[in-house]
């Protein structure tokens, strides 16, 4: 163990230097995703239609109030899905995305991005505009000031219960499409 | 290459500095050895084998698997070098304060602690009393360990393993680390850089937002919630010891506790 503290944390200095605002990190993208929840799986895009019906049941599952988005859906050949969500918190907003089986068990879950801010700026479009077109490689340069976060332990319940309407929405809509 | 899972609860990330093509791989492997440390280790869920030990062990011998009772014996080591200030034992007060989930009936049972397990060889356990164990303030560690170890073997050079800000760095170059302001958790402090070695941070500022009311530190000798407004930080060689260590700082607040020296670790007290 090689540790050389910053000395003017040691002199009790913290609120004096410029602090550093955690705000975003991303991982992956969808295409990287994809291929590390199914390798070597062709997937096709296979969008839903979210009727107000559905959106309700959705949320009352979930608890989650942000409105699921369909167009992130894909399917492979043997009848597995990949779906992209996001949940937004009053603190947090993070992207994931869920590999179901043909037969709805969740198979593993990607955190895509994760955002971190006060209020509500996070679900503002315009706020959003500044990741648009990023690839991997431009989000390896958005993180590289920001490495290693230690801190005490932040909860990922907001996901749980994403992943809980990702099942759902499977249960009402998607396990009528395997018939297909 | 930085990926990320949700966890042992929290957002496991691990970051490798690796160029080589079975990268993907070892990252899939590392996050496999931390699902089976939580399977195994994970008071929620009524199947694993802490569930198991907490069930039976003051009824019959267990076998127990080696992870288990490698935590287990560093759990009891911490528990004697802080003086009772570690205790996994409490976690029927975690359950009595509606932070973790009631898989026990509490009334039924005059609980043991850590002190109560013994071990008949070095895989098996039998305690003298019922137990409810919790091994949350050590296991996030112990799966950072694995996790590292499990890079380690798959020719990864050097990288980071961070299980919601308890972390371990590995390799030749030096991290640094920054750790969240108590007063405004978005904000980083610079704390220093670290090589071959392991910080963990107890604070309430996240599990306050959630439960204003209770903290989630139960101090073992006086059975009261411990509140503190700003946070400590243990810097060890592993991970394990980092994540326990920073309990008893916090339930002693000495930044100086006499255990620190036995583990070759350091603490930090960040005011709020």
């Amino acid at each position: 163990m090689n540790w050389k503290p910053n000395p003017y944390v040691i002199a009790g200095l913290v609120l004096t230097s410029a602090p550093i605002i955690a705000h975003a990190k991303i991982y992956v993208s969808i295409e990287q995703a994809q291929k590390i929840i199914f390798p070597n799986k062709v997937l096709s895009k296979h969008p839903i239609l979210i009727t107000g019906d559905l959106q309700e049941k959705m949320r009352s599952a979930s608890s989650i109030r942000h409105p699921f988005q369909g167009e992130r859906i894909w399917r492979a050949t043997d009848g597995s899905w990949f779906i992209v969500d996001e949940v937004v918190g009053k603190h947090e907003m993070i992207t994931y995305a869920v590999g179901l089986s043909s037969a709805g068990s969740v198979q593993s879950i990607e955190i895509l991005e994760y955002v971190e801010s006060y209020g509500y700026e996070v679900a503002e479009a315009q706020w959003r505009k500044q990741f648009i077109g990023k690839t991997a490689s431009d989000a390896i340069k958005l993180n590289q000031d920001i490495q290693n976060i230690g801190g005490a332990t932040l909860s990922c319940k907001h996901i749980t219960d994403g992943v809980k309407r990702v099942v759902t929405l499977y249960d009402l809509t998607l396990k009528q499409a395997q018939s297909k | 290459m930085k990926r990320c899972k949700p966890l042992l609860g929290t957002f496991v990330e691990i970051s490798i500095h690796s160029t080589g093509i079975s990268q993907e791989l070892a990252i899939d492997k590392a996050f496999a050895t931390i699902e089976n440390v939580q399977d195994l280790m994970g008071f929620h869920h009524p199947q694993s084998e802490l569930s198991k030990i907490n069930a039976q062990s003051h009824r019959c011998e267990l076998a127990i698997y080696p992870w288990t009772a490698y935590v287990l014996r560093a759990a009891r080591e911490i528990y004697e070098q802080s003086h009772g200030l570690f205790n996994c034992g409490i976690g029927h007060r975690l359950v009595a304060a509606r932070l973790l989930p009631n898989n026990l009936d509490l009334k039924q049972h005059q609980f043991g602690g850590i002190e109560d397990l013994q071990f008949i060889d070095s895989n098996t356990v039998f305690s003298s009393k019922p137990l409810c164990l919790d091994l949350g303030g050590i296991a996030k560690g112990f799966a950072v360990d694995v996790a590292v170890a499990s890079l380690q073997s798959d020719g990864i050079d050097s990288g980071c393993v961070n299980a919601g800000g308890d972390l371990r760095v590995f390799g030749s170059k030096a991290q640094a680390i920054q750790i969240r302001n108590p007063a405004t958790p978005t904000e980083l402090i610079q704390i220093g850089t670290l090589q071959h070695g392991a910080i963990a941070t107890s604070s309430l500022y996240f599990s306050k937002r959630q439960n204003p009311s209770t903290s989630y530190i139960v101090n073992p000798l006086s059975q009261t919630y411990v509140d503190f407004s700003g946070s400590y930080s243990v810097i060890a060689n592993e991970c394990i010891y980092a994540d326990a260590l920073t309990k008893v700082i916090a339930v002693s607040d000495k930044t100086d506790h006499p255990c620190l020296s036995h583990f070759s670790a350091q603490a930090i007290r960040i005011e709020a």
